[in-house]
């Protein structure tokens, strides 16, 4: 009922978390999905050995409002543009696809070209990555 | 919540015709919709219930990391092999102080992801504190009239009494694994109680004779005790995929059963009934705050008790009354 709660905010950012690909370094998507918990989303964990497909798959059935990709493979062109492509393709095209990883600043602006958000990489703030998603998300049209 | 005309339908038929064509993100939009807008319940029972097929909704519970999520993957497939289609909701706890969570179920159901014939949804457990999300029930009609025919509803880790699958569910597996106690624990009342089929997984630990051993002398006490049958207890290890082909065997044998026995049928009604009550309960409550009744009052109220010590049930019968004047002269006019 509505008045249970009441400090809590109305609606949950729904994220999915997954690693694409051959990349077995998941300690960053693990610390990155513990802090959009507490910052009050719901984080679906896919893990490891993701392709786009079964993560756009996922995506769809939770209808989920954010997609974080963490990739240090170096795959990353392939993987993001492949799963944003798919999303499009999928009727997620008004959702966001936002990650990190080691994504060099050319790469990052090729990738921003192609419809992909804000990318991440070590050293930034956890509160960072929070406060992107939030207003991301704000700016939306629900 | 309390707006009594007719103003307030306000799904698109688009989405409505997108869902009853098959399109899986209509489906995963009305499940939202569900979950996060409670006034649009109304007109999405309206729409779902004439719509369901009779989905079988087995219910999957026990403690955290005896294998629940593997199991249900496990069973998940083997029903789609036999031609069934299945919904899986995998419910994991909400924080209470940040209403964050992690949900983490899907990690070992990757086997399952891509298949057109299975529909997995992640749920947090919200506002609920029995092992299911509020919304649980609700989301599994939804993919019964999506066109699932095999509900499996995956609890949150739970403990011994988070008994909320006992009503969503038509039948329940109780999950355990060895070493998590002795006979005592499996003496207690509670969640041992309610299940139809228990499975004692990871056994290829040590401990599954001495498990079994405990189960089976509560059992054979039960069946002098008591008229409801007592559930069988297998052996799996869901991990490496072995004793799963016998627990979905029984689990089909005692969907049948329960079938032929009308319980199926019980299961509906009373689930009907706890949704009618809790509607009416809503439906009321707003009734109570439009008639001048007030949650600040209320705060209030508490407020003043905490500090004076009184009992708090001469102002509840003072409010009651209240409410009941209010009633019958709205009713007059």
């Amino acid at each position: 009922m509505a008045d249970k709660n009441e400090l809590l905010p109305e609606r949950k950012i729904k994220v999915i978390i997954a690693k694409p690909g051959l990349d077995g370094h998941d300690r960053g998507a693990k610390v990155v999905a513990r802090a959009l918990v507490e910052a009050g989303m719901e984080v679906v964990y896919l893990g490891l050995r993701q392709t786009p497909e079964s993560i756009v798959h996922a995506a769809v059935e939770e209808d989920a409002d954010v997609i974080g990709l963490s990739i240090l493979s170096g795959a990353h062109l392939t993987h993001f543009g492949r799963v944003r492509e798919l999303m499009e393709q999928e009727g997620l095209g008004d959702r966001l696809l936002t990650g990190g990883g080691i994504i060099p600043t050319k790469d990052v602006q090729s990738l921003q070209g192609k419809g992909v958000g804000r990318l991440f990489g070590p050293g930034d703030d956890l509160q960072a990555i929070v406060d992107y998603i939030r207003s991301w998300d704000a700016a939306r049209s629900h | 919540m309390n707006s009594d005309n007719g103003t307030r339908l306000s799904i698109a038929p688009d989405l409505w015709a997108r869902f009853f064509a098959g399109q899986r993100l209509a489906c995963a939009r009305l499940i939202s919709k569900v979950e996060n807008e409670p006034e649009l319940l109304p007109e999405i029972r309206d729409r779902i219930i004439p719509r369901l097929h009779g989905a079988v909704r087995i219910g999957i519970t026990g403690p955290p990391g005896v294998g629940k999520s593997t199991l249900t993957s496990g069973l998940a497939r083997r029903a789609v092999q036999a031609g069934h289609k299945a919904g899986i909701i995998a419910i994991d706890p909400s924080s209470p102080f940040t209403g964050g969570a992690f949900l983490g179920d899907r990690v070992r159901m990757a086997g399952l992801i891509g298949d057109p014939r299975v529909f997995i949804r992640s749920q947090a457990s919200r506002e609920g504190h029995g092992g299911l999300s509020p919304s649980t029930a609700n989301v599994a009609d939804v993919l019964d009239a999506f066109g699932m025919d095999r509900v499996i509803i995956e609890t949150v880790g739970v403990g011994q009494a988070e008994l909320d699958v006992l009503t969503c569910a038509d039948l329940t597996i109780l999950v355990l694994q060895p070493g998590t106690g002795d006979v005592i624990q499996t003496l207690k009342s509670g969640i041992i109680e309610v299940a139809d089929l228990i499975i004692v997984n990871k056994a290829d630990m040590p401990g599954v004779g001495a498990l079994q051993d405990s189960l089976r002398f509560l059992f054979d006490m039960n069946a002098r005790t008591k008229a409801k049958p007592v559930p069988l207890v297998l052996t799996a290890t869901a991990v490496q995929d072995k004793g799963l082909d016998e627990v979905y065997a029984e689990l089909e044998r005692l969907i049948r059963q329960h079938h032929e026995s009308g319980r199926l049928q019980e299961k509906k009604r009373v689930r009907l009934e706890s949704e009618i009550k809790a509607a009416l309960e809503d439906e009321l409550w707003g009734r109570f705050l439009s008639l001048g009744g007030d949650r600040e009052d209320i705060a209030a109220l508490a407020d003043r008790l905490a500090r004076s010590g009184e009992s708090p049930y001469p102002a509840i019968r003072e409010i009651g009354s209240r409410i009941r004047m209010q009633f019958d002269t709205a009713k007059k006019d």
